[in-house]
């Protein structure tokens, strides 16, 4: 719709049916013989992304990225809602959509084994219309910077997993289109070739002005990657936040007390404003990891009931200190939470 | 446009597998000739004394039908069995993502391997017409009208086909009894198709291979030449053609969507 952003998700909404025959229900024992059963692959998920920029979507497996970028890419049909590509609706315009974007999907057999990775890439340059000296030059470029380039007149049967992925990556930049949408594109790599991919993918967007989404499990990549981050579990977005306001907001939530002993921690945890306490065993003496609001009011005023409360108890408060949150806490702490409620929309 | 393109793609890739595949090419083409020899010599010893004369033609009339019957059998796989795989291995939604359109790729790719295929069955029914004697006729232009028609009904046949596989992915066994049926059918098909019983003879000129292989024998086995354009089989291949192509690209369409919905188009 508006021109601004490169891919626009609103409210898209999918629900896969699986049927079994005969099959045990896991909870009631019972064999029944025929059975529907519904997964709600993508929950009602909004998000945009502009040019220029990374877009990293983090969730556990079976949180529904695939499903997402599949639909992105025309792959699956939403079952409610609408996506936009450069202002093109993806159901209506799909093939011109196709036109735009470049995919990176999971698995090793997006390209053709018996060809060598330059015959693979003039495939598929062929077959989405990149004209021949142009296809030429480009391959070479992308085999070179990725490091293929002394495996690229051999079988791709013969090459690696890691390889075979460097050669999809290639084979979705082919075209040089200005939407780039990789499903885990560093699984599988060591650590030169995940720089590269990282390095390349940073260029094309900061400096050429595409923009990308990565979906991917690795913490480290994510966060020097990504100048965005959505994090989707049971197909609901539960965060979306630039990288570093996310690890912000966590980090203000977590303070680590350091005490002479351990006191009972359910009071605590029934202060107002307290959202969660639990013990954290550290080498020098007791300590404990308090959650807090985000609200800054209501989280000064559980401080100092916290503190009163620890006061009454008769500990000794040794130090108190703010938790440097990685990447990995914050997902692991959103993702384990069962069924997030609706996110706190940006 | 798109059609050219995807097409001249997988010529190159085909025939660059072709060539870094030599020997199974090589070899696939000598079994197939010697599996057809086996088969007319079987032909030619049941028959009897008074079979000799006849030999030359059945035998080649009956090779003529398994090569067209393993052409039908080779397109139609394209389509289920070739599909599922493309399916299983990813490479259908990286071939979906080309933007031409699933139907316009498996146009390509199912026109690249039947000109594949006729060169290589031509290749082979002239070493069997030269092993038996049999006189085969040469007529292009009739040839090459029934090959085309053939080709256009065996691709409406195998949308369809190729539709259902698409969503359900069970029917794929069912799939490879109707390419064999297609076979057989091609084998046997002749001019007796008539004196059969009602119900056979209507699921017969159903199935898109029958009259297709009944004209094809009159042209390069009986060297009736444009002769063939007036008779009934030439007039129910032309129907069929047209039944068979609207319902598979129908149906084809139809189950493309489907399969958007259900997630099936990737991993099984
Ligand atoms: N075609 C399908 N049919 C049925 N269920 C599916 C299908 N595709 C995905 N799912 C289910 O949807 C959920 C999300 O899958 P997916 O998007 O692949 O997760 P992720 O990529 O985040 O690991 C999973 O529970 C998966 O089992
Ligand atoms: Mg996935």
């Amino acid at each position: 719709m508006s021109n601004s952003n490169a891919i626009e998700l609103h409210d898209v909404d999918k629900t896969f049916y699986t049927r079994h025959i005969f099959q045990k229900h896991e909870d009631t024992g019972r064999r029944r013989l025929y059975e529907k059963r519904a997964v709600h692959a993508v929950d009602r998920v909004n998000f945009t992304i502009e040019r220029g920029e990374v877009f990293g979507l983090l969730g556990p497996n079976g949180a529904g990225k695939t499903t997402t970028v599949k639909m992105i890419s025309g792959l699956v049909r939403p079952d409610a809602g609408k996506v936009f590509v450069d202002g093109l609706e993806v159901e209506r315009k799909r093939l011109k959509v196709l036109r735009k974007i470049g995919v990176v999907l999971e698995g090793t057999r997006t390209c053709i084994w018996p060809l060598t990775p330059l015959e693979n890439l003039s495939y598929f340059g062929n077959l989405r219309d990149v004209k021949g000296p142009i296809l030429k030059q480009r391959a070479r470029e992308l085999l070179d910077f990725i490091g293929l380039k002394d495996k690229m007149n051999v079988q791709v049967r013969r090459l690696s997993r890691g390889q075979k992925q460097k050669l999809a990556v290639c084979i979705a930049l082919i075209t040089d289109p200005p939407v780039i949408l990789l499903d885990e594109p560093t699984t599988g790599l060591d650590v030169q070739s995940s720089r590269a991919i990282r390095d390349k993918v940073i260029e094309l967007t900061h400096e050429r002005g595409k923009c990308a989404l990565v979906t991917t499990h690795d913490m480290a990549v994510a966060q020097s990657l990504c100048d965005r981050i959505g994090i989707i579990n049971h197909g609901a977005l539960v965060a979306c936040k630039p990288t570093d306001e996310l690890l912000d907001v966590f980090s203000e939530q977590t303070f680590e007390f350091r005490v002479d002993r351990l006191p009972a921690l359910d009071g605590l945890a029934a202060v107002p404003g307290v959202v969660g306490a639990e013990p954290c065993p550290e080498d020098d003496g007791p300590a404990f990891l308090l959650h807090l609001v985000q609200d800054e009011a209501t989280r000064s005023a559980a401080m100092y009931d916290a503190m009163d409360w620890l006061r009454g108890a008769g500990c000794l408060l040794r130090s108190i200190t703010r938790r440097q949150q990685t990447l990995e806490n914050v997902f692991l702490r959103l993702t384990s939470e069962p069924r997030p409620a609706r996110p706190d929309g940006e | 446009m798109g059609f050219f393109l995807v097409m001249k793609a997988e010529l190159v890739r085909t025939f660059t597998i072709m060539r870094r595949y030599w020997f199974a090419t090589l070899t696939g083409l000598i079994m197939g000739w010697g599996m057809l020899m086996v088969l007319i010599i079987g032909f030619m010893s049941g028959g009897g004394e008074m079979a000799e004369r006849l030999a030359g033609e059945k035998a080649t009339s009956g090779a003529l039908g398994l090569v067209i019957g393993m052409f039908a059998f080779g397109i139609v796989g394209l389509f289920t069995q070739g599909l599922q795989g493309m399916a299983r291995t990813g490479e259908l939604e990286q071939v979906y993502m080309s933007p031409h359109g699933l139907v316009t790729n498996f146009l390509a790719r199912s026109f690249v391997s039947a000109l594949s295929a006729i060169f290589t069955s031509s290749i082979m029914l002239m070493l069997v017409a030269a092993s038996v004697k049999g006189r085969l006729h040469a007529d292009p232009l009739p040839t090459a009208a029934i090959l085309f028609l053939t080709y256009v009904n065996l691709i409406g046949f195998g949308f369809m086909t190729g539709g259902l596989v698409l969503v359900f992915k069970q029917t794929g066994q069912v799939a490879v009894l109707i390419r064999l049926v297609l076979v057989g059918l091609a084998v046997v098909a002749s001019e007796a198709v008539q004196d059969w019983p009602l119900v056979a003879r209507g699921v017969a000129h159903a199935l898109p291979i029958t009259d297709a292989a009944i004209c094809l024998k009159m042209v390069v086995v009986q060297g009736r030449g444009m002769g063939v354009f007036a008779t009934s089989y030439f007039f129910f291949l032309l129907v069929s053609c047209g039944i068979w192509t609207s319902l598979g690209l129908t149906c084809f369409k139809i189950m493309e969507n489907w399969s958007r919905d259900k997630g099936t188009l990737g991993a099984y």
